[in-house]
């Protein structure tokens, strides 16, 4: 009940999100079937087939605008039709299959954790920290929508910008080591290069301060993550990130899903999206009794 | 002896040399369409962020000399009095404190580094303070039509010469200039001149104009370093989620 409620004052913020992003699960992307899995194995078998556009100096050429597919913000572990919020009258969780593509496509919790994720004491007691204009984070930022590529032809950058929160992927394509484990960011300190047509990204150096889904799922500073970016056509990106941490879970476990171009007609452009500067919902939610989370169940657990 | 003494020459000879070289104008590294490669990280090392003006040192505030051109900035009258009380009430009253994005073009001269990205239709900054972001439009494309208000403003560029000349309107009138209470309206106007007077230094010329506050366009200047490090990196320092994280934490104590 309280949740509702919340989710009553995160309306505002969040619908725009929230409904921007599939509205409807269209029965192919790239050819492909929209099962998550499905699409993920056929996907790439395609994007071995095809030559991407290239940048003047000969690489990937990935850059444009981007929206994501195959998406729910709700949770990796997929939404089943039994599920409790999936007839919420305030903000209904879209059905939907897991974006979590390996084993048995849940995340491979150790028991601890297991009972603060999915839908367990973050979920129930603490403000989803996006809400609080922080960040998704990684690959929460990846199926938020719109976001921009940028690749320098000095080859020695990729920018990912999103519009969320005016976030920003930074991208070094050097083999500089990654800082040490003291320093501690919202979106990890990510390092890239290219392995064929696909773009790597390495990151490490979380803070452990998001989460992954509104499911309240998460990792801690000592995860690090492996995204892999390739084209499948002119206008399709395969996604796919492996999340490995060692103080949470079993075993790495990797979510993959699509990116699709904005081909608005007259062109795209990202808005400022200021959040704190404007933010009136935040108060409401914690009259609820939500707490801040800054990693909190798992740091004093 | 025969060495050391050598070795003072070479050394004299460098001291003597050093400056007649940086007076020339050094090379400076270009894009592949050979306009100027203004990529990195830069930081300034002035204190205009508390001050853009010419100002004693205050506790926690460094001495500075002014960034304004002449020093004197043109006010309205009573734009004058509120910069006075702005002033008074700094400690709360700016926008800065409670951890909104600072504005342009205070957030090119906050204490912490920035990172240039360029294309060529993009100039991308990235701001470590508040991950704040810039994108520069270089590819010929208008304002969008107003009005818009945005923290950070929208961003035209265009090349002359070997200047990047940077258009911005489209602000709010919620962030001031400074922690001493500078101001400007929504109507805020700012033409920028980024140019690179060597590999590691970038001029920047700000015009500032604003009808409803000032009487006439004014100036500022100064110059953005490149952060050197080997190592250097963009990481990030976001005052609302700072402040939330004292806030979470004092909760934490009070109910364990």
């Amino acid at each position: 009940m309280i949740r509702a409620a919340a989710a009553l004052g995160l309306g505002v913020v969040l619908a725009g999100a929230a409904s921007a992003q599939t509205p409807e699960r269209p029965p192919v992307i790239a050819g492909c079937p929209t099962e998550n899995l499905a699409w993920h194995t056929c996907a790439l078998q395609k994007a071995k087939a095809f030559t991407p556009p290239r940048t003047p100096s000969g690489r990937p050429d990935l850059q444009g605008y981007w929206r994501s597919r195959l998406t729910q913000s709700f949770s990796v572990e997929g939404v089943p039709a039994n599920h409790r919020f999936a007839k919420d009258p305030v903000q209904p969780w879209e059905v939907a299959p897991p974006e979590i593509i390996d084993g048995d496509r849940k995340i491979p919790y150790q028991p601890w954790a297991a009972r603060i994720g999915r839908e367990g004491v973050n979920f129930r007691e603490y403000v989803d920290p996006r809400t609080t204009c922080s960040t998704g984070g990684v690959p929460r930022l990846a199926l938020q929508d719109p976001s921009q590529i940028l690749q320098p032809p000095t080859d020695d950058h990729v920018l990912w910008l999103h519009e969320d929160h005016h976030q920003v992927r930074v991208i070094a394509m050097d083999n500089r080591p990654l800082p040490g484990k003291d320093v501690k960011t919202w979106n990890g300190v990510s390092r890239g290069r290219w392995e064929g047509h696909t773009l790597v990204i390495e990151t490490a150096n979380f803070n452990g301060f998001v989460w992954i889904d509104d499911s309240g799922n998460f990792y801690t500073d000592t995860a690090r993550a492996t995204e892999r970016l390739t084209m499948v056509d002119r206008d399709t990106i395969h996604y796919q990130a492996t999340i490995e941490d060692p103080t949470v879970y079993t075993r790495p476990w990797t979510v993959a899903w699509a990116l699709i171009r904005d081909t608005t007609p007259g062109g795209y452009a990202l808005f400022e999206e200021s959040c704190r500067e404007g933010d009136r919902n935040l108060p409401a939610i914690r009259e609820q009794g939500f707490k801040l989370y800054y990693g909190i169940p798992w740091r004093f657990r | 002896m025969r060495d050391t003494l050598s070795a003072s020459i070479v050394f004299a000879a460098l001291v003597t040399l050093a400056p007649a070289a940086t007076a020339q104008t050094s090379p400076i590294p270009r894009m592949p369409d050979g306009k100027p490669n203004l990529q990195g990280i830069w930081q300034v090392l002035t204190p205009a962020a508390w001050d853009i003006q010419d100002h004693s040192p205050r506790l926690g505030v460094p001495a500075g000399q002014g960034v304004v051109e002449g020093n004197e900035i043109p006010y309205q009258p009573w734009a004058l009095k509120r910069k006075q009380e702005n002033f008074a009430n700094r400690a709360t009253a700016d926008p800065d404190t409670k951890g909104y994005l600072p504005g342009v073009p205070r957030i090119m001269y906050m204490p912490f580094p920035f990172q240039i990205f360029q294309t060529p239709t993009h100039v991308a900054m990235t701001f470590e303070y508040t991950q704040g972001v810039r994108i520069v439009y270089t590819n010929g494309t208008p304002h969008p039509r107003g009005p818009i208000e945005w923290w950070l403003g929208d961003s035209r560029g265009k090349w002359d010469g070997d200047t990047l000349v940077v258009d911005v309107v489209h602000f709010t009138d919620q962030t001031w200039l400074d922690r001493a209470g500078n101001f400007h309206s929504e109507a805020l106007h700012l033409v920028e001149r980024y140019t690179m007077t060597g590999p590691d230094h970038i001029n920047y010329e700000v015009t500032v104009e604003d009808p409803k506050v000032f009487t006439r366009p004014w100036k500022m200047s100064l110059m953005l370093y490149r952060r050197k490090e080997p190592n250097v990196r963009l990481l990030d320092y976001v005052p609302a989620l700072l402040m939330d994280e004292e806030q979470a934490e004092r909760e934490r104590r009070k109910t364990n």
